[in-house]
């Protein structure tokens, strides 16, 4: 039998007149390709940065941010006079944005050429960027009636037991349970009318079938159902990035029993569309898109700015007759500048920060690269995660005695899912993650009683059963619809009791910081019976080959430090623990992978490897609060005494190095040191730390080329020896997983920044957490889907971060800075797609140090190799003076 | 060998379906195989070759997302038809390749499809 396919079925493009209702194969593709306008959006219990933009990453940089921004209605920079200010404060450097206008404008020569009679291009453009007036931002529009009627059934469907009732018909799936429930549904009768209740009967009851049937009666031309569908899926960002997460990213047990896929979210705007009144839907149209006008693309040809260049002009006191004496091409010019839109002069403030900050950086780093590596013996080696509060820190320790430190991401390269001790009881989550999402867990890791401490944590378990018992009471009184303003009446008493000591008397309260501080001698011990022997090995020799750590070499004491944020009654409390252990605190891998390191089979099984540890070298873990710079060493009592002395000193050396980053980083939130243990226990704290706030490089190499530059918190450090990875497989591993978690990293901060409303979550005091899913502004609407305004805009006159409303983080993308041959890396960089990806499309820029000569090579992105005119035969890695 | 060499082997003629897609389009091809009524399909992860992007390694230790993976679906040539218009589609934009081709198998009831069109829910609420 042979199979008779339409000869336009692989172009599709088949004429209107045509067309027949697309099968639900091909609705599943529509409806795949729409879903990627959003990212998934994890829950904020386990909260991943994820780029709000990953979608998009095929595209280059800039037009993916124009196209998002059309989408989403949102902002493509910046407001030009949140530039300006951190231009004032400092922080972004005015020569770099001289640079920045002198390139847009074409060069030196083109940027001197004078428009007028002391008229210089580059004098208007940088008038524009610095000194004329601007636009106020406009406020983002309030949701429509539609978008609310399908936030309310998202947020009553994908409930996960905050509700005390459940809404009816789950297992219906999420679009036939809202069918179900509709024509009862007052919304929607305003909102639809008869129209409304005549398509409930009718429409099918299958989403695929559903959304087939809106295609055809759209008619829309042949390759525009995934615009309009991811039209669709971008009305609602949040509730869209939740459903992903759930089909793509959750355990099945967390949406059993209430199936919710893209398909549903898809269908049940198409019913809305087709049933709002026919007259309406232009208008509704706009205004659903949250279009604001300003966010239409402007090309700087615009005619109608007929005011722009006499604006300009009077700003260098010249008269409007004087335009006019210009010749065409001199008036064309100052015309592009006059309309240059804001976004252009934004992307040139971002151009500036990256530029400066890489002018900053890669000398130091090249210079030291020139230099020969330190050879002392360390008293102790600690690995910390790859974070970028790990550096400060690290920099805090070294300076305290000859320690030396090393970054690897902070899951240990463990891919283990933990089942907490007596978790069912408890009523807790079945099992964490503790890994990055870019991996599947491999092992799940039961906690066992610790030898000795089998009562203890027998009386833990039931005490963390009674809590959640209790907890679970009180939180689903206090979030239910009905039972709320009950229950503040009922326990009002005792909770503003508490409110007061927590508000008042914070530090009095001490038993709290217990909850966020992880006892020395846990009372479980992670069991290692699911590893195999050549597991154990491979892990274990995994943080030697991705790291550089040379075995033969280890210092008597190795700590593995994971990390963890301390925060109380925060809902972004996961955003703060370690994003490489799936938004968990990193001790319980770091304790995991210690364990296997000071098993002697494993460390026989290495020796054969070639990795001959020291017999006398033991491993410990630990994990550092990075809210409070506190430092817990893990099992102390499994050290032997001949080691205890080195741990003493080094606990000392941890305590001075901790109070001293303390008093750096309480410096930068404009507060005191002690301040800081007090906002990781205070009720009311919006700001226990800054996170990973201002976060701008990744650098894979040893430590010793960072170690004289103070990177200020401001990148991740991977160790890396080149000299130990000929193939580059290893540095493969280090750019395709790790820094991919970090450039997600970053363009979460990038985008929460520049658009706090659309891609960030807004003010975090007027947020309402809605279950265990996430937060919404206000009493309903859309989830919000990044980080609150308070991780990234400060709102004191601290003078480290200027007035309020200034960034603290200054939106720029993220700076890779390898330690390798060049060719090695170019290598690695083709066999990869996602690296051609990242950084040929300009999400990520790249700089390469040789080490045999220390010199630094940008690597051009591929806007920059297209051929131009005196760019005939491009290289692609462009020099960058050192 | 027990069974006799004179019994008479009943084979069906069946459709293949091949497709090999990033790993990180796994689940929306899962999602078409679903919908256009394959009842179930084999699932090769992490396979290697060379295509018009030069070699294409196996996926990375620490990142599932980077390699390919290949789906091996057995259906009656309608089925698979489906599921083929519907790569289409995705393949407009989404990088993958397809093979169908013509197969026999023992047990034709084995490979009956699942939920397709002809068979969508159509009761009312």
């Amino acid at each position: 039998m042979t199979m008779q396919l339409q000869k336009d079925f692989a172009g599709g493009a088949a004429s209107l007149s045509e067309r027949v209702l697309p099968s639900r194969a091909e609705v599943a593709a529509l409806v795949a390709l729409a879903a990627r306008t959003v990212a998934p959006l994890w829950p904020l219990e386990s909260a991943i940065a994820v780029n709000p933009l990953a979608g998009y990453e095929d595209l280059p940089f800039e037009t993916a941010v124009a196209r998002a921004a059309q989408r989403f209605g949102a902002r493509e920079t910046l407001p030009l006079a949140a530039w300006r200010r951190l231009l004032q404060a400092g922080r972004i450097d005015a020569g770099a944005l001289r640079e920045a206008a002198i390139a847009v404008l074409g060069g030196l020569e083109a940027a001197f050429s004078p428009i007028g009679p002391d008229l210089l291009p580059l004098d208007l453009l940088m008038a524009r960027l610095i000194d004329l007036p601007v636009a106020a931002p406009e406020a983002s529009p309030a949701l429509t009636g539609a978008q609310a009627f399908i936030a309310k059934w998202c947020a009553a469907f994908l409930d996960q037991g905050g509700a005390s009732s459940a809404m009816p018909h789950r297992d219906l799936g999420l679009y036939r349970a809202v069918l179900a429930l509709a024509a009862h549904d007052r919304d929607f009768h305003r909102l639809t009318g008869a129209a409304g209740q005549r398509l409930l009967l009718s429409v099918p009851r299958d989403p695929f079938d559903a959304i087939a049937e809106a295609i055809v009666e759209w008619d829309l031309p042949a390759g525009a159902e995934v615009d309009r569908l991811a039209d669709l899926v971008a009305r609602l960002p949040g509730w869209a990035g939740h459903i992903r997460w759930r089909c793509d990213h959750a355990d099945p047990a967390d949406s059993a029993g209430a199936p919710a896929t893209m398909a549903d979210l898809i269908a049940l705007w198409t019913v809305l569309e087709r049933a709002l009144p026919a007259r309406a839907q232009p208008e509704s149209a706009q205004a659903e898109s949250g279009q604001p006008e300003s966010a239409q693309p402007e090309s700087g040809q615009a005619g109608p700015k007929s005011w722009a260049a006499p604006a300009l002009a009077a700003h260098f006191g010249l008269a409007p007759h004087t335009l006019a004496t210009l010749d065409p091409a001199q008036r064309a010019r100052m015309h592009g500048i006059a309309t240059m839109p804001e976004s252009a002069l934004g992307a040139l403030y971002m151009t500036a920060a990256e530029r400066g900050y890489r002018d900053d950086l890669v000398p130091r780093l090249s210079a030291a690269a020139r230099k020969a590596p330190p050879a002392a013996t360390p008293a102790a080696q600690l690995v910390f995660c790859i974070d970028v509060r790990s550096e400060p820190f690290r920099r805090a320790l070294e300076a305290q005695g000859a320690y030396e430190t090393l970054g690897y991401a902070g899951f240990f390269g463990l891919p283990i899912a933990r089942h907490r001790h007596g978790a069912a009881e408890s009523g807790a989550a079945p099992r964490d993650r503790l890994l990055p999402v870019l991996l599947a867990p491999q092992h799940t890791l039961h906690e066992a009683p610790a030898p000795g401490h089998e009562a203890a944590a027998h009386r833990a378990q039931a005490a963390a059963a009674r809590s959640a018992w209790t907890g679970t009471l009180f939180g689903r009184a206090k979030q239910g619809l009905a039972t709320a303003f009950a229950t503040a009446e009922a326990t009002g008493p005792l909770a503003g009791a508490l409110m007061l000591a927590r508000t008042f008397a914070p530090r009095l309260a001490s038993r709290m910081a217990a909850a966020i501080t992880p006892s020395a001698d846990p009372v479980t011990v992670p069991d290692l019976g699911g590893f195999t022997l050549s597991e154990k090995l491979g892990y274990g020799a995994l943080l030697f080959r991705l790291t550089g750590l040379r075995a033969e070499t280890a210092a008597r004491l190795v700590v593995l430090a994971g990390h963890a944020g301390g925060a109380v009654n925060n809902p972004y409390a996961a955003a703060l623990d370690c994003g490489a252990c799936g938004g968990h605190p990193g001790g319980f891998n770091a304790r995991v992978l210690a364990a296997m390191l000071n098993d002697p089979h494993v460390r026989g099984g290495l020796a054969a490897q070639g990795l001959a540890l020291p017999e006398t070298t033991r491993f410990m873990a630990a994990e550092h609060n990075t809210t409070t710079d506190a430092v817990t060493l893990f099992d102390r009592d499994a050290l032997p005494a001949s080691h205890r002395a080195e741990l003493a000193a080094l606990e000392a050396a941890l305590a001075r190095a901790g109070a001293a980053n303390r008093e750096r980083r309480a410096a930068q939130l404009g507060r005191s040191a002690d301040d800081l243990l007090t906002g990781a226990v205070h009720w009311g704290e919006v700001r226990p730390e800054w996170g990973l706030a201002g976060n701008a490089a990744f650098v894979v190499g040893p430590r010793w080329l960072t170690a004289d530059a103070d990177l200020g918190g401001r990148a991740f450090l991977h160790s890396y020896d080149w000299r130990s990875d000929p193939e580059g497989q290893i540095l493969a591993m280090i750019l395709t997983a790790p820094m991919v978690v970090a450039q997600w990293i970053n363009c979460q901060y990038l985008f929460s920044t520049i658009d706090n409303d659309r891609y960030g979550a807004g003010d975090k005091t007027t947020q309402n957490a809605i279950g265990r899913i996430g937060v919404v502004q206000g009493n309903g609407g859309d989830l919000c889907v990044g980080l609150p305004r308070q991780s990234l805009f400060a709102d004191h006159g601290a003078a480290v971060s200027g007035p309020a409303g200034t960034p603290w983080h200054i939106p720029q993308r993220l700076l890779t800075v390898v330690h390798a041959p060049f060719d090695r890396v170019e290598a690695v960089i083709a066999a990869n797609p996602v690296l051609m990806r990242l950084f040929g499309n300009a999400w990520v820029h790249l700089v390469v140090i040789d080490p045999a000569s220390g010199k630094a090579l940008r690597r051009a992105s591929d806007a920059e190799m297209l051929p131009r005119a005196g760019n005939e035969n491009p290289s692609p890695t462009q020099e960058k003076r050192p | 060998m027990t069974m006799a060499s004179n019994t008479t082997l009943t084979l069906h003629r069946l459709k293949k379906i091949e497709i090999i897609v990033h790993a990180e389009d796994q689940r929306p091809v899962e999602d078409l195989l679903h919908a256009a009524g394959i009842g179930g399909w084999t699932m090769i992860r992490d396979v290697a070759g060379l295509g018009h992007g030069g070699f294409h390694q196996g996926r990375s230790i620490f990142n599932d997302q980077t390699g390919l993976v290949m789906f091996v679906g057995v259906a009656d040539a309608a089925t698979i038809e489906r599921a083929a218009r519907g790569l289409a589609r995705l393949f407009e934009t989404r990088a993958g390749v397809t093979f169908l081709s013509e197969v026999e198998v023992m047990r034709s009831g084995y490979f009956a499809p699942g939920t397709a069109d002809g068979a969508a829910p159509v009761e009312r609420i």
